[in-house]
Protein backbone atom coordinates (compact mmCIF):
# COMPACT_ATOMS: atom_id res chain seq x y z
CA UNK A 1 0.00 0.00 0.00
CA UNK A 2 1.24 3.63 -1.30
CA UNK A 3 1.97 6.12 1.76
CA UNK A 4 -0.92 7.91 0.16
CA UNK A 5 -3.43 5.48 0.95
CA UNK A 6 -2.20 4.29 3.91
CA UNK A 7 -2.46 8.19 5.44
CA UNK A 8 -5.78 7.96 3.66
CA UNK A 9 -6.95 4.78 5.29
CA UNK A 10 -5.96 5.80 9.07
CA UNK A 11 -7.78 9.13 8.87
CA UNK A 12 -10.87 7.31 7.32
CA UNK A 13 -10.91 5.38 10.89
CA UNK A 14 -10.38 8.35 12.78
CA UNK A 15 -13.10 9.85 11.21
CA UNK A 16 -15.73 7.25 11.30
CA UNK A 17 -14.72 6.25 14.56
CA UNK A 18 -15.34 10.43 15.93
CA UNK A 19 -18.55 10.45 13.88
CA UNK A 20 -19.90 6.66 15.41
CA UNK A 21 -18.96 7.59 18.85
CA UNK A 22 -20.42 10.84 18.65
CA UNK A 23 -23.61 9.85 17.32
CA UNK A 24 -24.55 7.34 19.86
CA UNK A 25 -23.54 9.85 22.47
CA UNK A 26 -25.67 12.80 21.18
CA UNK A 27 -28.47 10.12 20.52
CA UNK A 28 -28.30 8.55 24.37
CA UNK A 29 -28.14 13.01 25.55
CA UNK A 30 -31.28 13.14 22.69
CA UNK A 31 -33.21 9.68 24.29
CA UNK A 32 -32.55 11.29 28.06
CA UNK A 33 -33.81 14.92 27.05
CA UNK A 34 -37.08 13.77 25.50
CA UNK A 35 -37.35 11.67 28.40
CA UNK A 36 -37.06 14.35 30.54
CA UNK A 37 -39.19 16.62 28.59
CA UNK A 38 -42.21 14.16 28.38
CA UNK A 39 -41.59 13.92 32.50
CA UNK A 40 -42.19 17.36 33.08
CA UNK A 41 -45.03 17.64 31.14
CA UNK A 42 -47.31 15.04 32.91
CA UNK A 43 -45.68 16.41 35.72
CA UNK A 44 -46.93 19.32 35.31
CA UNK A 45 -50.12 18.30 34.09
CA UNK A 46 -50.81 16.21 36.89
CA UNK A 47 -49.44 18.67 39.74
CA UNK A 48 -52.33 21.52 38.17
CA UNK A 49 -55.02 19.03 37.98
CA UNK A 50 -53.87 17.91 41.99
CA UNK A 51 -53.73 21.76 42.87
CA UNK A 52 -57.15 22.38 41.09
CA UNK A 53 -58.86 19.55 42.77
CA UNK A 54 -57.03 20.32 46.41
CA UNK A 55 -58.26 24.04 45.72
CA UNK A 56 -61.67 22.79 44.70
CA UNK A 57 -62.20 20.66 47.87
CA UNK A 58 -61.10 23.27 50.26
CA UNK A 59 -62.98 25.56 48.56
CA UNK A 60 -66.13 23.36 49.15
CA UNK A 61 -64.83 22.76 52.48
CA UNK A 62 -64.56 26.47 53.78
CA UNK A 63 -68.62 26.78 51.70
CA UNK A 64 -70.11 24.47 54.55
CA UNK A 65 -68.18 25.61 57.71
CA UNK A 66 -69.83 29.23 56.90
CA UNK A 67 -72.70 27.28 56.50
CA UNK A 68 -72.41 25.61 59.60
CA UNK A 69 -71.14 29.10 61.45
CA UNK A 70 -74.17 30.98 60.12
CA UNK A 71 -76.61 28.69 62.28
CA UNK A 72 -77.06 26.35 59.34
CA UNK A 73 -78.30 23.17 59.81
CA UNK A 74 -76.52 20.58 57.39
CA UNK A 75 -78.78 17.86 55.39
CA UNK A 76 -77.46 14.30 55.83
CA UNK A 77 -75.94 14.91 52.45
CA UNK A 78 -73.89 17.02 53.63
CA UNK A 79 -72.83 15.44 56.61
CA UNK A 80 -71.34 12.74 54.59
CA UNK A 81 -70.22 14.68 52.14
CA UNK A 82 -68.24 16.91 54.99
CA UNK A 83 -67.12 13.44 56.73
CA UNK A 84 -65.25 12.23 53.18
CA UNK A 85 -63.80 15.37 52.21
CA UNK A 86 -60.36 14.53 54.43
CA UNK A 87 -60.36 11.52 52.19
CA UNK A 88 -60.60 12.96 49.28
CA UNK A 89 -58.45 15.74 49.99
CA UNK A 90 -55.94 13.10 50.82
CA UNK A 91 -56.38 11.27 47.69
CA UNK A 92 -55.39 14.80 46.00
CA UNK A 93 -52.18 15.22 47.93
CA UNK A 94 -51.22 11.52 47.30
CA UNK A 95 -51.57 12.25 43.60
CA UNK A 96 -49.48 15.02 44.13
CA UNK A 97 -46.64 13.36 45.90
CA UNK A 98 -46.63 10.71 43.27
CA UNK A 99 -46.48 13.45 40.70
CA UNK A 100 -43.84 15.35 42.36
CA UNK A 101 -41.40 12.44 42.28
CA UNK A 102 -40.60 13.90 38.37
CA UNK A 103 -38.03 15.65 39.76
CA UNK A 104 -35.80 12.71 41.50
CA UNK A 105 -36.13 11.03 37.50
CA UNK A 106 -35.24 14.00 35.74
CA UNK A 107 -32.64 14.81 37.95
CA UNK A 108 -30.84 11.65 37.24
CA UNK A 109 -31.56 12.20 33.43
CA UNK A 110 -30.10 15.67 33.66
CA UNK A 111 -27.53 14.81 35.63
CA UNK A 112 -26.58 11.81 33.38
CA UNK A 113 -27.09 14.25 30.66
CA UNK A 114 -24.00 16.76 31.94
CA UNK A 115 -21.73 14.08 32.68
CA UNK A 116 -21.80 13.01 28.95
CA UNK A 117 -21.37 16.41 27.51
CA UNK A 118 -18.63 16.82 29.37
CA UNK A 119 -17.31 13.03 28.60
CA UNK A 120 -17.92 14.66 24.77
CA UNK A 121 -15.57 17.58 25.73
CA UNK A 122 -12.73 15.30 27.08
CA UNK A 123 -13.16 13.38 23.73
CA UNK A 124 -12.94 16.42 21.52
CA UNK A 125 -10.58 17.80 23.64
CA UNK A 126 -8.15 14.68 23.11
CA UNK A 127 -8.88 15.01 19.69
CA UNK A 128 -7.61 18.78 19.52
CA UNK A 129 -4.50 17.57 21.81
CA UNK A 130 -3.67 14.98 19.23
CA UNK A 131 -4.05 17.42 16.15
CA UNK A 132 -1.31 20.15 17.77
CA UNK A 133 0.98 17.60 17.79
CA UNK A 134 0.74 17.67 14.11
CA UNK A 135 3.34 20.43 12.38
CA UNK A 136 4.33 20.72 8.70
CA UNK A 137 7.30 19.52 9.13
CA UNK A 138 5.96 16.06 10.70
CA UNK A 139 6.76 12.75 8.42
CA UNK A 140 3.69 11.04 7.14
CA UNK A 141 4.86 7.61 9.02
CA UNK A 142 4.57 10.09 12.22
CA UNK A 143 1.49 11.25 10.86
CA UNK A 144 -0.16 7.58 10.60
CA UNK A 145 1.28 6.64 13.95
CA UNK A 146 -0.61 9.92 15.62
CA UNK A 147 -3.96 8.63 13.91
CA UNK A 148 -3.71 5.33 15.34
CA UNK A 149 -2.97 6.69 18.77
CA UNK A 150 -5.92 9.03 18.21
CA UNK A 151 -8.16 6.06 17.35
CA UNK A 152 -7.19 4.24 20.19
CA UNK A 153 -7.35 7.34 22.67
CA UNK A 154 -11.10 8.34 21.06
CA UNK A 155 -12.20 4.67 21.47
CA UNK A 156 -10.94 3.86 24.93
CA UNK A 157 -12.52 7.43 26.38
CA UNK A 158 -16.00 6.68 25.01
CA UNK A 159 -16.17 2.84 26.11
CA UNK A 160 -15.41 4.22 29.65
CA UNK A 161 -17.80 6.85 29.57
CA UNK A 162 -20.46 4.45 28.08
CA UNK A 163 -19.88 1.87 31.11
CA UNK A 164 -19.76 4.92 33.43
CA UNK A 165 -23.32 6.10 32.36
CA UNK A 166 -25.47 3.03 32.88
CA UNK A 167 -29.35 4.13 32.39
CA UNK A 168 -30.93 3.72 35.76
CA UNK A 169 -34.11 5.53 35.07
CA UNK A 170 -36.51 4.22 32.59
CA UNK A 171 -39.89 5.69 33.54
CA UNK A 172 -41.58 7.71 30.80
CA UNK A 173 -44.62 8.16 32.99
CA UNK A 174 -45.31 9.37 36.34
CA UNK A 175 -47.15 6.24 37.66
CA UNK A 176 -46.65 4.82 40.54
CA UNK A 177 -43.79 1.78 39.49
CA UNK A 178 -44.50 -1.95 40.75
CA UNK A 179 -43.85 -3.31 44.15
CA UNK A 180 -42.38 -6.90 44.87
CA UNK A 181 -42.04 -8.32 48.02
CA UNK A 182 -39.43 -11.15 48.15
CA UNK B 1 -45.03 2.99 70.73
CA UNK B 2 -44.91 3.60 66.85
CA UNK B 3 -42.53 1.90 64.76
CA UNK B 4 -39.06 3.65 63.53
CA UNK B 5 -38.18 3.51 60.03
CA UNK B 6 -34.95 5.05 58.48
CA UNK B 7 -35.74 6.36 55.21
CA UNK B 8 -32.40 6.94 53.05
CA UNK B 9 -32.12 8.77 49.94
CA UNK B 10 -29.96 11.52 48.62
CA UNK B 11 -32.81 13.36 46.87
CA UNK B 12 -34.19 15.92 49.88
CA UNK B 13 -37.75 16.28 48.08
CA UNK B 14 -38.01 12.36 47.93
CA UNK B 15 -36.96 11.88 51.60
CA UNK B 16 -39.40 14.71 52.86
CA UNK B 17 -42.68 12.92 50.80
CA UNK B 18 -41.45 9.56 52.22
CA UNK B 19 -41.61 10.96 55.96
CA UNK B 20 -44.40 12.70 55.26
CA UNK B 21 -46.67 9.82 54.19
CA UNK B 22 -44.92 7.93 56.83
CA UNK B 23 -45.45 9.71 59.81
CA UNK B 24 -48.96 10.51 58.45
CA UNK B 25 -49.93 7.14 59.12
CA UNK B 26 -48.35 6.89 62.41
CA UNK B 27 -44.31 5.97 61.80
CA UNK B 28 -41.08 7.73 63.15
CA UNK B 29 -39.43 8.51 60.59
CA UNK B 30 -35.26 8.51 60.61
CA UNK B 31 -33.91 10.28 57.71
CA UNK B 32 -30.26 9.60 56.01
CA UNK B 33 -28.92 11.52 52.44
CA UNK B 34 -26.98 8.60 51.49
CA UNK B 35 -26.23 4.83 52.30
CA UNK B 36 -22.61 5.92 54.65
CA UNK B 37 -25.00 8.51 56.22
CA UNK B 38 -27.88 5.39 56.73
CA UNK B 39 -25.70 3.14 57.82
CA UNK B 40 -24.35 5.56 60.52
CA UNK B 41 -27.78 6.49 61.59
CA UNK B 42 -28.79 2.54 61.69
CA UNK B 43 -26.04 1.93 63.99
CA UNK B 44 -26.78 4.97 66.26
CA UNK B 45 -30.59 3.70 66.92
CA UNK B 46 -32.27 0.08 65.93
CA UNK B 47 -34.89 1.04 63.38
CA UNK B 48 -37.75 -1.72 62.66
CA UNK B 49 -37.54 -1.01 58.80
CA UNK B 50 -34.96 0.61 56.52
CA UNK B 51 -36.09 2.12 52.94
CA UNK B 52 -33.31 2.87 50.90
CA UNK B 53 -32.44 4.34 47.62
CA UNK B 54 -29.89 2.65 44.98
CA UNK B 55 -28.10 5.21 43.33
CA UNK B 56 -26.17 7.62 45.58
CA UNK B 57 -23.13 9.13 46.50
CA UNK B 58 -20.81 7.72 48.85
CA UNK B 59 -22.77 4.66 49.25
CA UNK B 60 -25.27 2.90 47.01
CA UNK B 61 -28.51 0.71 48.61
CA UNK B 62 -27.17 -2.19 48.10
CA UNK B 63 -23.62 -1.78 49.89
CA UNK B 64 -25.60 -0.68 52.66
CA UNK B 65 -27.83 -3.51 52.69
CA UNK B 66 -24.72 -6.18 52.99
CA UNK B 67 -23.39 -4.03 55.69
CA UNK B 68 -26.30 -4.27 57.09
CA UNK B 69 -26.98 -7.57 57.39
CA UNK B 70 -23.48 -8.02 58.77
CA UNK B 71 -24.41 -6.56 61.61
CA UNK B 72 -26.05 -8.86 64.21
CA UNK B 73 -29.34 -6.19 65.21
CA UNK B 74 -29.71 -6.09 61.36
CA UNK B 75 -29.88 -9.93 60.21
CA UNK B 76 -33.75 -10.35 60.50
CA UNK B 77 -35.24 -6.50 59.90
CA UNK B 78 -36.86 -5.96 57.19
CA UNK B 79 -35.15 -3.60 54.63
CA UNK B 80 -37.10 -2.20 51.01
CA UNK B 81 -35.48 -1.38 47.65
CA UNK B 82 -37.32 2.33 46.97
CA UNK B 83 -35.86 3.25 43.89
CA UNK B 84 -36.21 4.09 39.78
CA UNK B 85 -34.37 1.10 39.02
CA UNK B 86 -36.59 -1.12 37.83
CA UNK B 87 -34.17 -4.29 35.62
CA UNK B 88 -34.60 -8.01 37.10
CA UNK B 89 -31.12 -8.28 36.85
CA UNK B 90 -30.98 -5.29 39.57
CA UNK B 91 -33.84 -6.76 42.08
CA UNK B 92 -32.12 -10.00 41.75
CA UNK B 93 -29.07 -8.32 43.05
CA UNK B 94 -31.02 -6.46 45.60
CA UNK B 95 -33.02 -10.13 47.05
CA UNK B 96 -29.07 -11.37 47.06
CA UNK B 97 -27.92 -8.59 48.87
CA UNK B 98 -30.56 -9.21 51.36
CA UNK B 99 -33.69 -6.80 50.66
CA UNK B 100 -37.17 -8.26 51.45
CA UNK B 101 -39.16 -6.05 49.14
CA UNK B 102 -38.44 -3.56 45.88
CA UNK B 103 -40.63 -0.42 45.57
CA UNK B 104 -40.02 1.18 41.79
CA UNK B 105 -39.96 4.82 41.78
CA UNK B 106 -42.33 6.70 41.71
CA UNK B 107 -44.35 5.59 44.58
CA UNK B 108 -47.79 6.25 45.69
CA UNK B 109 -48.23 7.08 48.99
CA UNK B 110 -51.11 4.72 50.09
CA UNK B 111 -49.79 1.87 48.39
CA UNK B 112 -46.37 2.56 50.45
CA UNK B 113 -48.18 2.41 53.74
CA UNK B 114 -50.09 -0.58 52.85
CA UNK B 115 -46.44 -2.61 51.98
CA UNK B 116 -44.98 -1.16 55.20
CA UNK B 117 -47.72 -2.50 57.28
CA UNK B 118 -47.71 -6.00 55.26
CA UNK B 119 -44.12 -6.17 56.66
CA UNK B 120 -43.72 -4.47 60.00
CA UNK B 121 -47.67 -4.37 60.95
Amino acid sequence: MTRKKILGSHVKRLLAGVSDHGRKHLTEVETDLIQTELLLEEAVEKLTASFMAIHSAVGAQQDTIDFLLAGGKPSVEESRRLTGMSGEIGAHVNSAITSMQFQDMTSQLIDRTLKRVSGLREFLGTLGAYGNEVQPETSSEEIVDLLGKMSIALAIQSIELRSTLRKAVNQQHLESGDIELF
Amino acid sequence: MAKTILAVDDSSSLRQMVAFSLKAAGYMVVEAVDGQDGFEKAKQQSVDLVLTDQNMPRMDGLSLIKLLRGLPTYQKTPILMLTTESSDEMKQKGRAAGANGWLVKPFDPQRLIEVVKKVIG
